[in-house]
């Protein structure tokens, strides 16, 4: 399966490369392994992450668009839906079958017809903003909810992090 | 215990095992030839008492020609068990040696994964043939065990080369800019491996006809073919990856259709005989060995379990597989020339041309080797989420399913979705979908605790650099850049200039166009007077390189990492600018605003 995987993966680093969305950047890490991809997603503007690059690691598995890749944020993160390791919780990702949350209707799962750069904008609008169902991480669920502020000012650490300010 | 021998020494540490073997074989040598010189050994043996007879009542210490020296050393090397094992341990090295060449040579350094893969094979296979000797056959004498530890020895280490090559095909796959000799290696060494598995069938044969029992023949015959085809099936896989992606460029769409089913059925067969023969292999373990209830018998029969279990999956796989191709040649139509001409889409699941493609009830098309492998896993359009009933055999049932998927979506509240949604019954084109999230974003900056009075501050602390500015544009810009800062640059690099152009577009266009502008201004719009050190930041290498960078697709895998390379460093360098930039802005603005006593401005800002 891995060769029409493999042609499928460059069409959608080609058209990536030639038609860049605003803020995102995603290829693979070495061209040794197509299947590891890096993307830098910068923060939306006019929310609290706005202006972090923060990067991103995507793997494919063999059987790719049947199957939906795994994302994990490389930096750290602080957000309802991104569990403490990075890992990105969002139902697009998830396969048909599975159902860890098990609110979701199999409309929002994965599908062969997803993109990368779909799986990237959704994550950009869950970087503005949070659903708090789905619990990720408790803890920024919680803060997001009930103090906002504080969850900015974390943010905002969290973005010259990533751009390599000191706070 | 001379398994010890074997297993006390893992791989990695080759240099001492080496060093240890060598001491070890001259070791045994010295004792052989202290054994040769006592006169005693040779009476206990007759062939060296005819050689000595042949050769006359010479003086015993009298040097002999070497090459019968060397003979009767040899002779008295195998006969001693002490030795033997020194010899078999010798053999076991120089094979490590030479796999040790072969893998320098073919595959360079190994991958994490492949040394896991190895080892755990290593001793998987150690342990098997431990209880296959001992357990199953129940081997009595020493030479027995000689001769069954060299023939595993050159079994397991074909099997872990065959395995190698496995790992490593797999990974090659996962890489389009493969060098065509890495590939020529492989093959090479592939094919080497299968000749010389068949050799060993070839004498299993031989030694069948001549000295060992059938059953033996059978167990030994049984290792030779798993290898055998296990190999097969890599090279089969491996020619018809090769075919699919080097073919690529001339014949794509005449190999696309054949290869699924060549694919499968490659793996079945293979899959299935590897199976059998193994099931069949333990099965005759567990007949042969004398005692039921050891515990080599409880392993084997583990092992048939969990065969039995695959080769049952491997069915249930199957009877998957030809049920949806059934139901897809019953329900799903192929699509005509004019549908197809109609929709100039690719495949929604390859992302390439159809020059065939089946039709589902909902008027989507796909390849048919694409569509049969969804449907395996999962029983809805890729495209519009419609649900197949794969139980209906007739076309009007599946129609008549009410498009169910859709309307919970738009219940839902889990809202970031929603635009992915929108665009997903459009098109899945995504200069669609960035525009949609574009907008969206744009929508939520408006939103985002700007008040008029707030604008209104900032406008007029814009108005106060620039009076002859009508306060409305000035309004208009700040509610696109948010920022004072990005105003005033926008009218000092002249965008602001000509205010009737911005007035007659339409809202909508204007906003990418603008901002568009103000990413390509940010960058040539150094910092000139930065004190701060922390504020002095590197410009990236030109303003127009994002532009020049993105525009292309190299077709060199090296240019196109180093361009991705760039772009991303570009990224970040042109954030942190922008981050650093507004921030120094805000703070000079909060000492405006200190002075001038307007309202809280610098929280609008930062
Ligand atoms: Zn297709
Ligand atoms: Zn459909």
């Amino acid at each position: 399966m891995a060769g029409s995987a493999l042609r499928r993966l460059m069409a959608e680093y080609k058209q990536l490369t030639l038609n860049p969305p605003e803020g995102i950047i995603a290829g693979p890490i070495n061209e040794e392994n197509f299947f590891e991809w890096e993307a830098l997603i910068t923060g939306p503007e006019g929310t609290c992450f706005e202006g972090g690059v923060f990067p991103a690691k995507l793997i494919f598995p063999p059987d790719y668009p049947l199957s939906p890749p795994k994302m994990q944020f490389t930096c750290e993160m602080f957000h309802p839906n991104i569990y403490a390791d990075g890992r990105v919780c969002i139902s697009i990702l998830h396969a048909p079958g599975d159902d860890p949350m098990g609110y979701e209707s199999s409309a929002e799962r994965w599908s062969p017809v997803q993109s990368v750069e779909k799986i990237l904008l959704s994550v950009v609008s869950m970087l503005a903003e949070p659903n708090d169902e789905s619990g990720a991480n408790v803890d920024a669920a919680k803060m997001w909810r009930d103090d906002r502020e504080e969850f900015e000012k974390i943010a905002q650490k969290l973005v010259r992090k990533t751009l390599g300010i000191p706070p | 215990m001379p398994m010890e021998f074997l297993g006390r020494l893992p791989i990695p540490n080759l240099r001492v095992y080496v060093t240890i073997s060598v001491v070890i074989l001259s070791f045994s040598i010295y004792y052989a030839t202290q054994i040769i010189k006592d006169p005693a050994w040779k009476t206990n043996h007759t062939h060296v008492d005819v050689g000595l007879h042949s050769g006359g009542d010479i003086d015993p210490t009298d040097p002999r020609s070497l090459g019968t020296h060397l003979k009767e050393l040899l002779e008295c090397m195998v006969m001693e068990p002490v030795c033997v094992w020194t010899l078999v341990n010798t053999g076991y090295c120089m094979l490590i040696l030479l796999g040790k060449t072969i893998q320098k040579l073919v595959f360079g350094e190994l991958r994490a994964s492949e040394n896991y893969h190895l080892k755990d094979k290593f001793w998987n296979f150690l342990f098997y043939k431990f209880i296959f000797v001992f357990g199953v056959l129940n081997v009595q004498y020493m030479d027995e065990i000689v001769l069954w530890c060299v023939w595993f020895l050159a079994l397991g280490f074909l099997s872990l080369l065959s395995q190698l090559c496995k790992d490593r095909f797999e990974y090659l796959s996962f890489s389009p800019t493969t060098p065509g000799w890495s590939h020529a290696r492989l093959l090479v060494l592939l094919t080497a491996i299968l000749v010389l598995s068949s050799f060993m069938l070839l004498f299993c044969i031989a030694a069948a006809f001549f000295f060992i029992s059938f059953n033996t023949f059978a167990f030994m015959a049984a290792e030779c073919i798993l290898l055998g085809v296990r190999t097969i099936h890599v090279m089969l896989r491996y020619l018809i990856h090769l075919y699919d992606t080097r073919g690529a460029g001339t014949s794509t769409q005449r190999s696309w259709d054949k290869r699924g089913p060549l694919t499968y059925y490659t793996d079945l067969i293979s899959e299935l005989i590897v199976l059998a023969v193994d099931f069949f292999h333990h099965v005759h373990m567990l007949l042969w060995s004398n005692i039921f209830l050891s515990m080599a018998s409880l392993v084997i029969c583990m092992q048939l379990r969990y065969l039995f279990y695959e080769i049952q999956r491997r069915i249930t796989k199957h009877r998957n597989y030809l049920a949806v191709l059934n139901h897809m040649e019953q329900n799903y139509p192929m699509a005509s020339q004019d549908e197809l001409a109609e929709n100039s889409d690719n495949c929604a699941i390859c992302w390439e041309k159809m020059e065939s493609a089946r039709k589902l009830p909902c008027t989507h098309l796909f390849h048919n080797s694409c569509l049969q492998s969804w449907l395996e896993q999962d029983t809805s359009c890729p495209t519009c989420r419609l649900g197949l009933s794969m139980q209906a055999n007739h076309r009007e049932n599946t129609l008549e399913i009410p498009p169910e998927p859709q309307t919970p979506t738009r219940r839902n509240s889990n809202h970031f979705f929603l635009f992915l949604d929108a665009s997903r019954y459009v098109s899945w084109l995504p200069s669609f979908s960035v525009e949609v999230s574009h907008n969206r974003l744009r929508g939520n900056i408006s939103t985002f605790t700007h008040t008029n009075s707030q604008m209104d501050a900032m406008a007029r602390q814009v108005q106060l650099l620039f009076p002859h500015y009508p306060r409305s544009i000035i309004l208009e810009d700040l509610r696109m850049t948010r920022s004072v800062e990005w105003t005033i640059e926008n009218i000092l690099d002249g965008v602001l200039t000509i205010p009737h152009h911005l007035i007659e577009e339409p809202q909508e266009e204007s906003v990418p166009q603008m901002e568009t502008i103000v990413t390509n201004i940010m960058p040539n719009s150094s910092i000139q007077n930065s004190s701060d050190p922390r504020f002095d930041i590197p410009i990236a290498d030109s303003g127009e390189e994002p532009s020049s960078l993105g525009g292309r697709f190299s077709k060199s895998s090296a240019e196109r990492e180093l361009i991705l390379q760039r772009r991303k460093e570009h990224m970040r360098l042109t954030a942190r600018r922008r981050y650093l930039e507004k921030h120094r802005k805000s703070e000079i603005d909060s000492t405006n605003s200190q002075i001038t006593n307007t309202e809280n401005i610098e929280n609008t800002i930062s």
